[in-house]
């Protein structure tokens, strides 16, 4: 995780903590995705945040199969903390944990991104590719407008198809990276930005594509 | 040892749900009323151990430890706060308080409550996950892929029960019928506890 921005490993403060002032904000590349599971054919959704009521009744709209990694849990438990990069080869590993026998269509990778070092961003997308049928889509949450962002990666949940509530802690904050599109682009080779869009909270939404991930293995390479 | 003639109180009836499929959230709650007629149900103690395949034709509540298969297609399964399967569990619908590795399988529903720790894989008509509950694993919502899965599963399991079954089968019917017997329970299941709790 960013050294900068974890001073404790995460605990379980994170998944219990108290929430306050949620704020709600419409996503309207993830209501784009949403729309496209309107399209008469089997999905699968890999989440690697947290398992979500709410994002269950969404998606148990379509034809779908949902696979939750709640990759912050993993790193809880694995005890991954500030500036360690080796162990989170752990947590990208962590996403063949439970592995289906289908690809993914769609992961949803809402603020991760922002916690992570250009290496561990690497070796994420790698796991996430290798998870993934080629041309897959990625949605991320990247902090852009504000100096400073939760110390801890946040956790949301869709209103409806096209808005998502932030629950992260207003406190402790940190500085936010503000990773700029060729940051992303050059430190997940492989993937393309399909679109991306400024949201009232002052964050960026990526809508990103996997092409070529240099180093997954997988369904993305015809497994 | 096994108790299993003793009862315990039905499911509990009142859900907060969040059903798939545009379905009432009333819905499990007429399905536990209806499965829980008599207002009883089998109960597996928190001292008990089982190994093996567990089928019966009454619900059942685990607050105990199951490792093996459970198979309940007319009736409810509840694995209640201090229960722990690591099992693969098929039931006409399941209801989740406590920990559990192995796959699910719903024919109707399957509620995974607040305080559960699941890993495993969900495929059920309708799944409820309430806010708070520890889960890892995947959901399967294609109305399509659970039909052919529960189909498939409950085929195999009939074509099973039909040859005979497995050999460690412990149906959990059979087992109330010969607690009376001393040791039987024993002799039927790889029980490991040798205490019989109070029904909860």
């Amino acid at each position: 995780m960013r050294a900068h921005s974890v001073t404790e490993p995460l605990g379980a403060s994170m998944a219990r903590a108290h929430f306050d002032a949620p704020r709600e904000f419409g996503v309207p590349l993830f209501r784009s995705l949403i729309d496209k599971l309107n399209e008469d054919r089997r999905w699968v959704i890999l989440d690697l945040g947290a398992a979500r009521p709410q994002t269950v009744e969404l998606l148990s709209r379509f034809r779908c199969r949902l696979e939750i990694a709640d990759l912050a849990d993993t790193v809880t438990a694995s005890g991954v903390g500030a500036g360690d990069p080796v162990r989170f080869t752990d947590l990208s590993e962590a996403l063949h944990a439970n592995p289906g026998n289908e690809p993914v269509d769609i992961a949803f990778c809402w603020d991760f991104l922002n916690y992570l070092i250009p290496e561990q961003m690497t070796e994420l997308i790698k796991g996430i590719a290798a998870r993934c049928r080629p041309d897959a889509f990625v949605h991320a949450l990247i902090a852009y407008s504000d100096p400073l962002m939760p110390q801890w990666p946040g956790q949301f949940m869709p209103v409806d198809d096209g808005r998502l509530l932030n629950l992260s802690t207003a406190e402790p904050q940190c500085l936010a990276p503000h990773y700029s599109p060729e940051d992303l682009t050059s430190w997940m080779p492989g993937v393309t930005i399909e679109r991306v869009r400024l949201l009232t909270n002052g964050m960026q939404e990526y809508l990103f594509r996997l092409s070529d991930v240099v180093g997954a293995s997988g369904f993305s390479r015809g497994h | 040892m096994f108790d299993l003639n003793k009862k315990g109180p039905a499911a509990p009836t009142q859900q907060r749900t969040n059903t798939g499929g545009g379905q009432d959230s009333n819905a499990n709650t007429q399905t536990a009323s209806r499965d829980s007629q008599t207002g009883e149900m089998a109960v597996i103690g928190r001292s008990i151990k089982i190994e093996g395949d567990v089928r019966g034709e009454e619900d059942l509540r685990i607050e105990g430890d199951v490792t093996g298969s459970i198979h309940l297609p007319n009736n409810s399964l509840t694995i209640g706060k201090d229960g722990r399967i690591k099992a693969d569990a098929y039931a006409k619908s399941v209801v989740v308080d406590g920990e559990v590795s192995g796959d699910l399988y719903g024919a109707e529903c399957v509620t995974i409550r607040a305080n559960a720790n699941v890993e495993c894989n969900v495929v059920a008509a309708r799944v409820s996950l309430e806010e708070g509950a520890r889960f890892k694993g995947s959901i399967d919502m294609d109305p399509e892929r659970v039909k052919k899965s529960l189909s498939k599963k409950l085929g195999s399991r009939e074509r099973a029960s039909d040859s005979g079954g497995k050999p460690r089968s412990t149906p959990a019917s059979a087992l109330n019928s010969r607690a009376a017997e001393p040791g039987a329970a024993q002799r039927t299941a790889s029980a490991k506890s040798s205490k019989a709790e109070p029904a909860h």
